[in-house]
């Protein structure tokens, strides 16, 4: 496990310096550098505060400087100021994280809690009025927006019932009622899609466990059906689970961008929207690459669980 | 002289491709589910294609003194805050979600099958480079990766249709790439190898056959996704500029600012991308189960 652990780890370390690359480099293949691009649109600074902001920001160095510069903030954790507001990134991110990984979480476990049972309901009763339920279920998450499906959230939510998503976040140890309502319905609509995936493959995994002839020598030696099927069939076909569930994190993360807009919630997500709107370069490679990094550290993780889960892994 | 002569039966092209359609069209029959997909598909391009027929407006007429009016027998799905008519716009947004979807899955395809292809055939250095920059390029998330390159160009369609082009091409890659190890294990590769083919003629004729059914199954499953990032894009208002109609840009502009009052104008441009990536993600599922062996039972 060790030597599967550093090998995974040495593998990751490329990855990540590969992607801020990539990041930088979006950053300056734009004609002219980021700050000629901000002031054009305001259009209303002199050539000298051009020049001296230019120095202030290191936008004079050269690229390869400026990229060594970039990653040894990133590393030291201060990533600058943002160009727009003027407030340091990591005061901004400090405010934005907690809001990001509270959504993700509680659309992670609600997500799970719904699509684990159907899963197995969908396999376990296969071709049934249930199983068709749970597969439609399952395919509308795939395929509606969840733009669409917040904003109709919002829409009848007011309609029906006059209610009105709250303005300004309150923590929830400020007030965990107000909080929990702020967070329900964004969350529910950020659930729904990683339900819909994780369902699907339950479902797929469950009935090929079903097959196994270990589940038949359970249902040969008269064990109940809900023993069969949640204590031998379910253990086992939950391992590639847990890897789509991994693989689901990007599109969590993917997702806040827009829940955090429609539901006006000051996250990670609608950070870097504002960032990219406003042209505030610094605030946009550093939640990109923060992002990436997340997303990377994530996936060993699951990877080194898949590995101590499942021991052939570790030696092929 | 005893090797050359097997390796002209491989090259009979036409009876795979003749199987596959067969196959599919087998599964549509038999899965209700197929044949609503291909239904679905049908009617979108045909929409889109014949969207100066079918549209009963000008899609970018105003006419303020019908604004905001309810679904009518004249306006099916009713007039947005300026009063154009909705059912029109959705019409003209099929051209520009398929269009988008189209060329953008067209350049991830193809480019995501060269690099597949050379780092499939070639193994080794090539390999290891390439794969570890699609490691990287997957590290970030589509649709922040998609929103971080929109950015830096101008925010406009062409551009959302390159940076949903870039989201593709490293999945694709590594798919094509497994295809394409699986299809060098095969003994006429090695036959032809054995020849002296170069290595140009067994890519394409030898091994690019083998690999064309994952190519397409993942690209019309990618198709859907693609017109989900352009309208996610165009919501976000950065993929189509008004007042082109894209149904992102219609839920995120009227949609939105007046849902209550018109809950119409989020409704329908929601349900037409709703229904178009519904359709090309069941399509993809239609054909993974009919071309893949072990779905098809």
């Amino acid at each position: 496990m060790y030597k599967y652990t550093l090998r995974r780890v040495m593998l990751a370390v490329p990855v990540l310096l590969l992607s801020s690359l990539i990041v930088f480099g979006l950053m300056r293949v734009m004609p002219g550098d980021a700050l000629t691009a901000l002031m054009g649109e305001s259009g209303n600074i002199g050539e000298k505060e051009l020049q001296k902001l230019r120095r202030d920001l290191r936008l004079d160095l050269p690229y390869w400087e400026q990229y060594l510069l970039w990653l040894w903030q990133m590393v030291s954790l201060r990533p600058g100021d943002s160009i727009f507001t003027g407030e340091p990134i990591t005061t901004s991110l400090a405010k934005a994280i907690p809001v990001t990984l509270e959504l993700a979480a509680l659309a992670m476990i609600l997500g799970l809690a719904v699509a684990v049972p159907i899963g197995v309901l969908s396999a376990t009763r296969q071709d049934s009025a249930p199983d068709y339920v749970g597969r439609v279920v399952a395919v509308s998450g795939l395929s509606l927006p969840d733009f669409w499906l917040g904003t109709l959230v919002i829409t009848f939510a007011a309609i029906w019932f006059h209610w009105i998503p709250a303005i300004g976040y309150v923590s929830f140890w400020e007030s965990p009622l107000r909080n929990l309502q702020q967070f329900l319905l964004p969350a529910a609509v950020l659930g729904y899609r990683l339900a819909a995936a994780t369902m699907r493959m339950t479902r797929s995994t469950v009935l090929e466990v079903l097959r196994e002839d270990y589940v038949r020598t359970a249902w040969a030696k008269g064990l109940e059906g809900r023993i069969v099927v949640y204590k031998h069939a379910l253990k086992n076909a939950l391992i590639p689970v847990v890897t789509i569930v991994g693989g689901q994190l990007g599109v969590l993360l993917a997702g806040t961008v827009i829940v955090e807009t429609i539901f006006a919630l000051p996250g990670m997500g609608r950070l870097t929207v504002e960032a990219i709107l406003f042209r505030d370069y610094p605030v946009v490679q550093t939640n990109v690459m923060l992002v990436a990094g997340t997303l990377v550290s994530l996936n060993l993780l699951v990877d080194l669980t898949y590995a101590w889960l499942d021991p052939r892994i570790r030696y092929q | 002289m005893a090797v050359t002569a097997p390796a002209a039966h491989f090259e009979a092209e036409p009876t795979v491709e003749l199987g596959r359609a067969r196959s599919l069209w087998r599964v549509i029959r038999r899965k209700p589910l197929g044949a609503v997909s291909a239904a679905l598909i049908a009617v979108i391009v045909l929409t889109a294609i014949f969207a100066e027929v079918l549209a009963p407006y000008d899609p970018l007429a105003a006419q303020p003194e019908i604004r905001l009016s309810a679904p009518s027998w004249e306006h099916p799905f009713g007039t947005d805050d300026i009063g154009r008519d909705v059912l029109s716009r959705v019409i003209f947004g099929s051209r520009i979600s398929l269009w988008v979807g189209l060329l953008a899955v067209g350049i991830g395809t193809i480019a995501g099958m060269i690099i597949g292809l050379l780092c499939g055939y070639c193994e080794g250095r090539t390999d290891l480079v390439f794969q570890r920059i699609m490691d990287a390029i997957q590290a970030i998330p589509g649709l922040v990766l998609a929103l971080a390159i929109v950015s830096v160009l101008t925010p406009n369609t062409t551009n959302a249709m390159l940076a949903i082009a870039m989201v593709i091409i490293p999945g694709n890659s590594r798919i094509v790439r497994g295809a394409v190890l699986a299809a060098k294990q095969n003994r006429y590769v090695e036959a032809a190898q054995a020849i002296g083919c170069r290595h140009p003629r067994i890519i394409l004729t030898h091994i690019l056959p083998n690999v064309t059914a994952p190519i397409l199954v993942i690209a019309s499953i990618w198709l859907g996704n693609a017109i989900l990032i352009e309208a996610s894009l165009s919501f976000l208002g950065v993929g189509t500029q008004p007042p082109t109609p894209s149904w992102g840009l219609m839920l995120s502009s009227s949609g939105r600012a007046f849902m209550e009052q018109a809950p119409w104008l989020a409704l329908f441009p929601g349900l037409a991308i709703s229904l178009a990536v519904l359709g090309f993600n069941l399509f993809g599922d239609t054909l993974r189960d009919a071309w893949d062996p072990k779905l098809r039972g």
